[in-house]
């Protein structure tokens, strides 16, 4: 999947915000790919964009999301709700609290997804469920596909999300903060869920975090986010190696791995811009530490350092 | 620490007030609101006006001229007795005006007391209160009205008092729920802290705090009270002949819908034109006391 | 907190209700300004005559014994004989009251129908013509009395247009305005409620992620978030139920049809006092009976209300 220039805004009371400004992104069959930066960047954004489900006061400007030869942004509504979502790509969310409805039991929650893309007999129908909700880890399946989400705990409906898209038989499937809601020795538990699925099976995930620890387990490339920008695309390997942006770079060092020091902890100075007045040129300029002249005027384009690796700040 | 204390309380009473302004700015914004007040406003100057606005008498019989077509002389017609139809409607604001007030004050009274007891004290008052509502709303208001008006003889003054009577509970059941809310804001924790009496806490917080939702709860509760009466006129146990009230007097055009449908059309007619008026009003304030339940 | 605990603690809240409302119907006549028995046979009655039925409704007695007396007849089946007709009120109510009940049920089909139907477009379509048009209908609807609407449709469909007979029960046709009558009235008390909660239920996360997983959108309104919307609009039929109640009583009056209702607005009048006291209770006691109705249908469409004992 190749996201070109893509740009989204959002009417509110206030005016127009631009969430989106240009993102450029490239997913590769096969990786787990993990999107990052701080809360209201537009990651989330990014990923209802491709999943075709942004909210009514949304308006896509500009782009391409190339899927498969195919532009997903030219495909009308009921294409992207008959070909692409589901059986082609899926989303979890954050919440899983809300995202189950509470008034069905998991079996038939999980059943709907199959019927749509698997013709098989009702007979196999529970197998097909038993298995979702196996391959997930679940345990005594059995009995709690016949539960109601009220009756399971955050985790085990983070997991039952994934069980019921995973059914769907998705090629990509973007997770959206998929832990934030979670406990700490429950987010242990749900990433080790995906690492198995990741050995096990052939899938792409979009992962969608502020939270580092949480890529560098999982993911085989990164793309960094700020402001509604990608500032960086590189992989896992250069992350922690070689990041070339500043921002890439603080982020980074504000992590308190286990073998830094408190005094080497950095922490980035000022907060995200507001998306409505957003600063003129390179967007991290006000809070970045190596200034040029030329920040504060033109954008900086993505730039191939080496590879795979790409990023956009006038230093490089 | 007790000087601190009052003047954030004083603080938070002045949040209070800038809210009503906003209040209202956002009611005047709404169009539909505004257009309602007009139309309340017309059939308060009608009912003000009605002796100036017609040369008849609304008692003013007339045996040769019964059931006249509309004509210059009489612009609706005439009615069973050969009365102006016109100035009977007209004279009937003031009916309808009397009587819609004194039912949502009456009820109001009966209603926001028992909420403010039960929503206070809670515990066993609360208990008896609100079981008292759910059986008082195991009857149709109109059919309950009906009977006990019936069985209290006509008149207008029973009529407010069996609507009344019956109609207390919702404003009882909203009050309740405000104070409920209002026992827990911060303004009323810290005005115990200071050392406030309970009385004193209920006269100076609790009562101006349930008021804008008593004045949201008159102008809602209205066009039940209009639409009550009137339908207990029509059916005959209400306002008597021969006072000119809007619902008898549909209910006397109705035996003669064939000769004069003009009768009961436009008796109708004057009663949507104020329930509407009132309806848009309590629509207007209601979005603009909790904007959040508008659109979106 | 199983099934059964939880219908059982709402049949319990119930008993005292079911008391309170026998009460209220037995305490009216005593609201009468002089003697009910005086009123009741007319100022020409005689002495003897008075005692007589003083002594039959055992007025005589003090009040608490004649409220159980009352109590123990009703239990029995026995309502009571009307004054006018000198029947006993049951069997008045009996040859009446299936008219009655076809007026409700047919205005209450008519009144949620059309105000989900209504309230859902509404709803999908918010800030468009057709939700205008949908809230300014409904405000139009509430702000005019039945007893005018009866008689405009009476006017225009069965004496201009002649569409329909104009009076008493002959058949379907029949039906229609009276059904329509109350169905306009009440609808509005439908679609506002349903265009409010849709739009609540439309913004859940779950309805986002039934569409991730792809389900048609049709289908997400129509099963999940149709599912979620049940439990208030039920709320909301049995809190209209009493005015749909007392809509067919005043459409009956209007269209002269001889159900329940033109039985309890003549007796009124008459001062029958033994059916208008028959006839509350039956009333009431329908509405507390479909409000239980309403709590336990609640716990079958919404699993969490089982569980947390029915907090509403």
């Amino acid at each position: 999947m190749r996201i070109e220039d893509l740009q989204v805004a959002f009417s509110t009371e206030e005016g127009p915000v631009e969430a989106l400004d240009g993102v450029e992104l490239t997913i590769h069959q096969g990786t787990f790919h993990g999107l990052i930066g701080e809360t209201g960047c537009g990651k989330s954004v990014t990923g209802q964009t491709i999943m075709g489900l942004l909210d009514n006061n949304a308006r896509i400007k500009k782009g391409r999301i190339m899927y498969r030869e195919q532009d997903l942004l030219k495909l009308s509504s009921r294409q992207m709700e008959r070909q692409i979502r589901g059986n082609e790509i899926a989303m979890i969310f954050q919440d899983p609290g809300s995202s189950l409805n509470p008034l069905f039991t998991i079996k038939n929650q999980i059943e709907e997804a199959i019927k749509m893309y698997r013709p098989v007999p009702r007979e196999r129908r529970e197998g097909l469920i038993l298995e979702a909700l196996q391959q997930v880890k679940l345990p005594d399946a059995r009995n709690l596909m016949h539960r109601y989400p009220h009756q399971l705990s955050g985790g085990m409906k983070q997991r039952v999300m994934i069980a019921m898209m995973l059914a769907c038989n998705p090629r990509l499937l973007i997770a959206d903060e998929p832990t934030t809601a979670l406990d700490v020795s429950i987010q242990a538990q749900f990433i080790k869920v995906l690492k198995d699925l990741k050995d096990n099976l052939d899938l792409t995930i979009l992962y969608i975090t502020h939270d580092l620890a949480v890529i560098s387990e999982l993911c085989d490339y990164v793309s960094v986010m700020y402001a509604g920008r990608i500032v960086e695309n590189l992989s896992m390997y250069d992350l922690f190696r070689d990041p070339c942006h500043p921002y890439t770079e603080k982020l980074v060092n504000s992590v308190l791995g286990v073998s830094t020091r408190l005094d080497q902890l950095e922490e980035i100075p000022g907060s995200v811009p507001r998306l409505i007045n957003p600063p003129p040129g390179c967007r991290f300029h006000p809070r970045c530490s190596e200034v040029l002249p030329v920040c504060s005027q033109e954008v900086p384009l993505l730039k191939e350092v080496k590879g795979l690796h790409s990023v956009a700040c006038h230093r490089r | 620490m007790n000087q601190e204390l009052k003047q954030e309380i004083a603080e938070l009473k002045q949040q209070k007030t800038s809210q009503m302004y906003l209040t209202w700015v956002r009611f005047k914004r709404n169009r539909l609101s505004v257009i309602g007040l007009s139309f309340v406003l017309v059939v308060i100057f009608i009912a003000i006006f009605a002796p100036v606005l017609t040369p008849y008498h609304p008692y003013e019989t007339d045996p040769f001229n019964r059931l006249a077509s509309p004509s210059r002389e009489n612009p609706l017609g005439t009615d069973e007795l050969g009365r102006d139809l016109l100035t009977r409607l007209l004279y009937g604001s003031r009916i309808a005006l009397q009587v819609g007030i004194l039912i949502v004050l009456f009820e109001g009274f009966i209603g926001i007391s028992f909420g403010l007891l039960a929503g206070y004290f809670g515990g066993w008052v609360d208990e008896i209160i609100m079981r008292l509502v759910d059986i008082l709303r195991s009857f149709p208001v109109i059919i309950l009205a009906m009977a006990i008006a019936g069985i209290m003889g006509q008149g207008l003054f029973n009529v407010v008092l069996a609507i009344g009577l019956v109609g207390w509970t919702t404003y009882a059941r909203m009050v309740r729920g405000k104070i409920l809310s209002i026992k827990e804001a911060d303004y009323v924790e810290a005005a115990y802290a200071a050392g406030e009496s309970t009385v004193s806490v209920i006269l100076r917080y609790i009562l101006p705090n349930v008021l804008p939702t008593a004045i949201i709860m008159v102008c809602i509760m209205m066009p039940t009270a209009l639409i009550a009466s009137a339908t207990l006129s029509f059916l005959g146990v209400g306002v008597q002949p021969p006072l000119p009230c809007w619902g008898s007097i549909a209910a006397a055009g109705r035996d003669y819908i064939i000769r004069a449908p003009w009768i009961s059309t436009t008796a109708g007619f004057f009663i949507m034109f104020t329930v509407l008026g009132f309806n848009f009003i309590g629509d207007g304030l209601r979005d603009a006391f909790d904007p959040t339940s508008k659109r979106n | 907190m199983n099934k059964w605990g939880y219908v059982g603690k709402r049949l319990l809240k119930t008993i005292p209700i079911i008391i309170g409302v026998t009460l209220v119907t037995f305490l009216i006549l005593h609201l009468s300004p002089g003697d009910p028995v005086r009123i009741m046979l007319g100022p020409y009655a005689t002495p003897e005559t008075v005692a007589a039925l003083r002594a039959q409704y055992g007025l005589d007695q003090p009040l608490p014994l004649q409220y159980f007396s009352w109590l123990g007849n009703i239990a029995q089946g026995d309502l009571g004989t009307s004054i006018r007709y000198n029947r006993p009120v049951t069997e008045l109510v009996q040859a009446r009251i299936g008219i009655t009940l076809t007026l409700t049920l047919a205005g209450l089909v008519i009144s949620v129908t059309l105000g989900s139907i209504l309230g859902i477009l509404a709803a999908l379509k918010q800030n468009s013509w057709l939700d205008y048009l949908c809230t300014f209908q409904a405000m139009f609807w509430i702000s005019i009395p039945g007893f005018w609407l009866a008689i405009l449709l009476l006017y225009i469909f069965g004496l201009q247009l002649r569409w329909v007979p104009i009076a008493g029960l002959s058949g379907f046709a029949s039906v229609i305005l009276p059904a329509l009558t109350i169905g306009l009235q009440e609808e509005a008390w439908f679609a506002r409620p349903m265009r409010a909660e849709m739009l609540g239920v439309l913004n859940e996360g779950y309805i986002k992620a039934a569409r991730a997983k792809g389900v048609r959108y049709y289908r997400v309104v129509g099963k999940h978030a149709l599912r979620n919307v049940m439990v208030p609009m039920i709320t909301m039929l049995a809190l209209r139920l009493p005015w749909v109640i007392a809509g067919s009583v005043v459409v009956e009056v209007v269209f002269a049809w001889g159900g329940m209702g033109s039985l309890l607005v003549n007796s009124v009048l008459a001062r029958d006092y033994p059916v208008v006291q028959g006839i509350l209770l039956i009333i009431a006691l329908s509405v507390v009976l479909a409000n239980l109705l309403a709590d336990l249908v609640y716990s079958l469409i919404d699993p969490r209300i089982r569980v947390e004992g029915g907090k509403k």
